[in-house]
């Protein structure tokens, strides 16, 4: 009896499982295409490989064909290349500082934009069927390398300690730990307090806003990620939900505003890492000092005038 | 921080594998775009700058051959004039010259002319007075043939004597 039981169960289960619909959901995280070893291969990482081989065969074909006078994608690449330097020496306003940080910035540009827009590309509907505890679900190969804060998260890091090596480089480590922890300032209270009393006020303040600046750079790592991360997941959310609306015409529009927001967002990035980069090669001290040394010059010409 | 984890699945070994992603499409930007682009575009700035300094230099090279051919020209101009002045007074002088030997020549020609004329004219006129002594001899002879006698001869030979 239940052995009869337990078949008709059986039976009852498989027709059900035959029956069972296929998800297709767009899940917060990618989802793993396949493994080695315990290392899980997620479909963005798989994504962001094809990013390296497009731009491996993008600079091998441009590096054989690079000559004295420039042809094709040569004039293409010279083109980009000078207007993105002119336009990273206005922001970080030192050809100095653009030569340094431009090969970054520029890779950064490249790297997020060429991820943002594979996500865009119809491919999804590659992809393999895999049985969850929920059911069956459909998980496509192609997912933007940028729409996995696991990316995201990897180049806002890479981003900021950057900036911060490079800060070290450029003013030294014990000013680039004085801007976190800024015991310069503590120590001017036993220097300066006899002269300038208010300095009791001021000098907690100055180190409380360097402390500040040090949790401003794990804001600047979750918000560049973030920003990058909720930008594209939200894009490929939006294409997938017109699709479910109208298939075919209705994701047009948006697939066209998704290709500017990709190229905004990659911008964005790369445009905030030379901002990051810049500030941290800047030395506060000089600055206040040079604002010092304008204001004496200014009160002198004010007396000579008078 | 655990649900956060958990809700975004960080692995931060896929972590490590997209900063690792992101190191080689760095370097191939790099080694492979970025660098080579660079040096190319300088060379052919410098040459640029190169040909526009080569091209002022030239063109002022070339001023310089343009004013030294026109100062050229317009001393050849001047030396050719003063030249052809100083042929044309030489010419003129040469012909007034040459005209007043010639107007010498002429006189001498026309005075030697007249001079054989004045000569020629004494010998004609020598040649015929002897002629004409020798006519008149001649006819005297021929009369005194015909009138054969003494007295006549007498006559005529003292009135010769007289002449």
């Amino acid at each position: 009896m239940n052995d009869n039981n337990n078949l008709q169960n059986q039976i009852i289960k498989e027709q059900a499982e035959t029956h069972e619909e296929i998800s297709h959901e767009s899940t917060l995280y990618a989802e793993p295409i396949g493994h080695i070893g315990s290392f899980a291969i997620t479909n963005s990482l798989f994504t962001t490989w094809i990013v390296v081989i497009i731009i491996l065969i993008i600079t091998i074909s441009l590096k054989i064909k690079i000559k004295q006078i420039p042809k094709g994608i040569q004039n293409v690449f010279e083109m980009i290349i000078e207007g993105a330097m002119n336009l990273a020496d206005q922001v970080t306003g030192s050809k100095k500082i653009t030569a340094k940080v431009f090969p970054l910035a520029f890779s950064i540009f490249m790297f997020v934009l060429i991820n943002n827009w594979l996500g865009i590309l119809p491919f999804g509907g590659f992809g393999i069927i895999e049985t969850t505890e929920h059911g069956k679900a459909f998980i496509p190969f192609i997912r933007s390398g940028t729409a996995d804060i696991n990316t995201t998260l990897a180049l806002g890091i890479m981003s900021v300690i950057g900036a911060n090596i490079f800060g070290i480089l450029s003013i030294g480590a014990w000013k680039m730990f004085n801007k976190y922890v800024n015991l310069k300032a503590l120590g001017d209270i036993f220097k300066k307090v006899r002269k300038e009393p208010t300095i009791l006020i001021s000098a907690p303040i100055v180190f409380f806003v360097g402390i500040l600046e040090l949790v401003g750079e794990f804001a600047k790592v979750a918000s560049l990620s973030f920003r990058l991360f909720g930008n594209v997941f939200a894009g490929e959310v939006l294409l997938m939900s017109m699709s479910a609306i109208l298939a075919y015409a209705l994701p047009l529009p948006f697939m066209a505003l998704e290709i500017f927001v990709g190229f905004i967002q990659a911008f964005i990035f790369a445009i905030l890492t030379l901002v990051y980069f810049t500030i941290a090669s800047q030395d506060h001290d000089e600055h206040e000092n040079e604002d010092n040394h304008s204001k004496g010059k200014h009160v002198h010409k004010e007396q000579v005038a008078v | 921080m655990d649900s956060f984890i958990s809700t975004f699945h960080i692995d931060w070994k896929i972590l490590i594998a997209q900063a690792i992603n992101f190191g080689i499409v760095f370097l191939l930007i790099y080694f492979f775009a970025l660098k080579p682009l660079k040096k190319v575009m300088g060379e052919r700035t410098k040459s640029i700058e190169g040909g526009i300094s080569d091209a002022k230099n030239n063109a002022i090279i070339l001023e310089k051959t343009k004013q030294e051919y026109n100062d050229i020209v317009a001393k050849a101009r001047n030396e050719a004039h003063t030249i052809f002045q100083e042929g044309k007074k030489e010419a003129e002088n040469k012909k007034a010259e040459m005209l007043e030997i010639a107007q010498k020549e002429v006189e001498t020609i026309i005075s030697n002319g007249k001079k054989i004329l004045e000569t020629e004219k004494v010998k004609m006129v020598e040649e015929a007075k002897k002629e004409i002594v020798s006519l008149v001899v001649l006819a005297t002879e021929k009369l005194l043939e015909s009138h054969k006698d003494e007295s006549f001869e007498k006559k005529a030979v003292d009135q010769i004597k007289k002449i």
